[in-house]
């Protein structure tokens, strides 16, 4: 759908000329907008300071019309990511039943980067970090911190 | 070359090609079409080298322009902008939940499904509608670049710009019998779609690109020149001997004797030190001189001319004026025979005098009018005078008769019912053909229509 590829290209464009801060943007490939590299700085104030995060996002062709995906290939430790290959990733926006055409990438990875300042342990995909989150913070920022150094780096 | 016409022969196709050979092994189309005594021939090809090929009829090039691909001068207003395509707004439409999209794009979105592309809330095709004039106004008034030239302007211009104006838009070939495109630029010109042979690499390339070949991709377009060995292209050689640094050339004094050549770039040395220089640069101010003398008296002979004219023409309107004013006289034709043929051409004048004379007229005749109407009040006034005096002596004379009648009546009533001791209504009045009662009022009301025959008896 050549709408499809004309409207990512403009997003593309808008966020590579003015970035959001801790957030850099690539394509995976050069003759295809539909994938795209993203290294996230881990958030300032959050467990993941310091940790530089690599993400993939996959815009459907059908896009904006469907969600975009977006998985961390970095692993990383945290309530609303899977901890292991995957990396897939749980957020409110990117669910169908919420997704709006009219929402930006932009604010995607804004909201990625919320998300890893401020987890939302009731919709958790990995339970253990969510436990640890809940019930003893010091603890979980501690192991968050340990894994940002392990796999982050 | 005249076409040889065709009799009519084998028409069982809409569209029939016939070739044939001619003498001179040129290649002659003639196309005849039969649809319906709707004859269209193409005529042959000046240069013959055409395939023969089916009639297309669709001379014009459509330009729909994709109004999402092109680019806009400065920023668009966020406002303008479709949430779903991120474009300025094409064809808008409003929604029943106050949110404005393309229609494509609303299309696309609810064909996906249901939903407000915005605030998701349940909306259907049908809860769609066209969007407010003043959105397309500001659409239309949106800067953009014509995406063949360049050109910023008005977005709704750029439809027509492309269809009409646009320099580097693609229209159809002019050749008659020629399919291929070219920019409207060299559009005015001949088809150039026949082979040439390159004069450099004996290449053979169409016409139309034979310069840029030249110009770029010839694999011979440059030589040494054989004066400065600079490299040139062959095609600009003629163009670069005018400009050359080390062509030979005559000192700019020849004209005044002086036979000294030097190359180009030499010639400001030689002519600082040439013994021509003095006399050459008097000569040259004397020739200025007499150029603007010259045309200093072209000017005043012109505006002698100019008031020849002027002169004559007021002598001809002068003539005009003095002939005595007719009242019927006012037809423009009358004027011009009186003036003169010559005075015609001072334009301005001429037509701003005659304009003159008709307001005199109009002014003198105006007064005319005016005066006459007062005449007339006056004896209007006059003859209305003794008659308004007459009807008022013949009122009181009336009023007078009136009394002396109800005077009259009133008596012979009194006299009757004295004499016959009173049957009320009995009585009939001789001579008259009112109505009768003996009753004072009513008696009254018959004196009044008495009265009235009286006036008109009188
Ligand atoms: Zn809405
Ligand atoms: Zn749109
Ligand atoms: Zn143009
Ligand atoms: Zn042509
Ligand atoms: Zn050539
Ligand atoms: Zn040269
Ligand atoms: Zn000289």
């Amino acid at each position: 759908m050549a709408s499809s590829q004309k409207r990512i290209s403009k997003e593309l464009a808008e966020v590579t000329t003015n970035p959001p801060e801790g957030i850099h943007v690539s394509l995976v490939d050069e003759s295809n907008v539909h994938n795209w590299n993203i290294v996230m700085d881990g958030p300032e104030g959050s467990p993941y300071a310091g940790g530089k995060f690599k993400l993939l996002l996959v815009l459907p062709n059908d896009y904006p019309f469907k969600p975009p995906k977006i998985n961390f290939k970095t692993r990383i430790w945290h309530p609303n990511v899977t901890f292991d290959e995957h990396g897939s990733m749980c957020i409110g926006i990117l669910k169908p039943e919420a997704w709006k055409p009219s929402s930006k990438i932009l604010s995607v990875l804004t909201a990625t980067q919320q998300l890893l300042v401020e987890p939302v342990p009731d919709d958790a995909v990995e339970t253990s970090a969510a436990e640890k989150f809940k019930n003893n913070r010091a603890q979980f920022n501690k192991e968050a911190q340990e894994y940002t150094k392990k796999y982050a780096k | 070359m005249p076409s040889p016409r065709h009799p009519l022969g084998d028409h069982s196709l809409p569209y029939t090609v016939h070739t044939e050979l001619d003498s001179d092994d040129e290649v002659s189309l003639d196309t005849d079409t039969i649809t319906d005594g709707d004859n269209i021939t193409a005529s042959p090809s000046s240069r013959g080298l055409h395939k023969s090929r089916p009639p297309t009829f669709n001379l014009n090039l459509r330009h729909t322009v994709d109004l999402r691909a092109i680019t806009y001068n400065g920023t668009v207003d966020e406002n303008l902008v479709c949430p779903i395509c991120r474009c300025p707004f094409v064809d808008p439409v409003l929604t029943d939940c106050d949110h404005v999209f393309c229609r494509p794009c609303i299309d696309d979105a609810l064909s996906e499904s249901q939903l407000c592309p915005i605030d998701r809330l349940p909306l259907s095709s049908d809860a769609v509608s066209r969007a407010p004039k003043m959105i397309f106004n500001q659409l239309d008034a949106l800067k953009a670049k014509c995406p063949c030239c360049g050109v910023v302007l008005a977005r709704s211009m750029l439809e027509s710009h492309l269809e009409k104006y646009c320099l580097e838009a693609v229209v159809r070939c002019p050749g008659a019998e020629c399919v291929k495109l070219v920019k409207r630029k060299i559009s005015g010109e001949d088809c150039l779609h026949y082979p040439m042979v390159c004069p450099d690499c004996k290449e053979t390339h169409d016409e139309i690109d034979m310069e840029a070949h030249r110009e770029n991709s010839c694999n011979e377009r440059l030589k040494a020149c054989e004066h400065c060995s600079a490299e040139i292209l062959r095609c600009k050689e003629e163009q670069h001997e005018g400009e050359c640094p080390d062509v030979v050339q005559p000192c700019k004094w020849a004209e005044y004797g002086c036979q000294d050549e030097a190359k180009r770039k030499d010639l400001p040395l030689h002519a600082d030190e040439c013994s021509y220089k003095a006399m050459g640069q008097m000569a040259e101010t004397l020739k200025k001189e007499i150029r603007s003398l010259r045309s200093e008296v072209r000017t005043m002979n012109e505006t002698h001319h100019l008031q020849e004219r002027r002169i004559k023409f007021l002598e001809g309107g002068q003539r005009a004026s003095d002939r005595p004013l007719d009242m019927m006289d006012l037809s423009l034709a009358n004027l011009p025979e009186s003036t003169g043929a010559d005075a015609l051409e001072s334009g301005h004048e001429y037509l701003l005098s005659l304009l003159e004379a008709q307001q005199g007229r109009l002014s003198q005749l105006s007064a005319e009018v005016s005066d006459f109407q007062a005449k007339s009040t006056m004896m209007l006034f006059n003859e209305t005078l003794p008659i308004k005096n007459e009807l008022a002596e013949l009122r009181s004379t009336q009023q007078v008769t009136c009394m002396h009648v109800r005077w009259l009546m009133r008596f012979r009533m009194q006299e009757n019912q004295r004499r016959f001791g009173g049957g009320p209504g009995a009585t009939s009045n001789g001579g008259s053909d009112g109505g009768s009662s003996s009753d004072l009022s009513m008696g009254r009301r018959l004196s009044d229509s008495l009265t009235r025959d009286i006036i008109t008896k009188l």
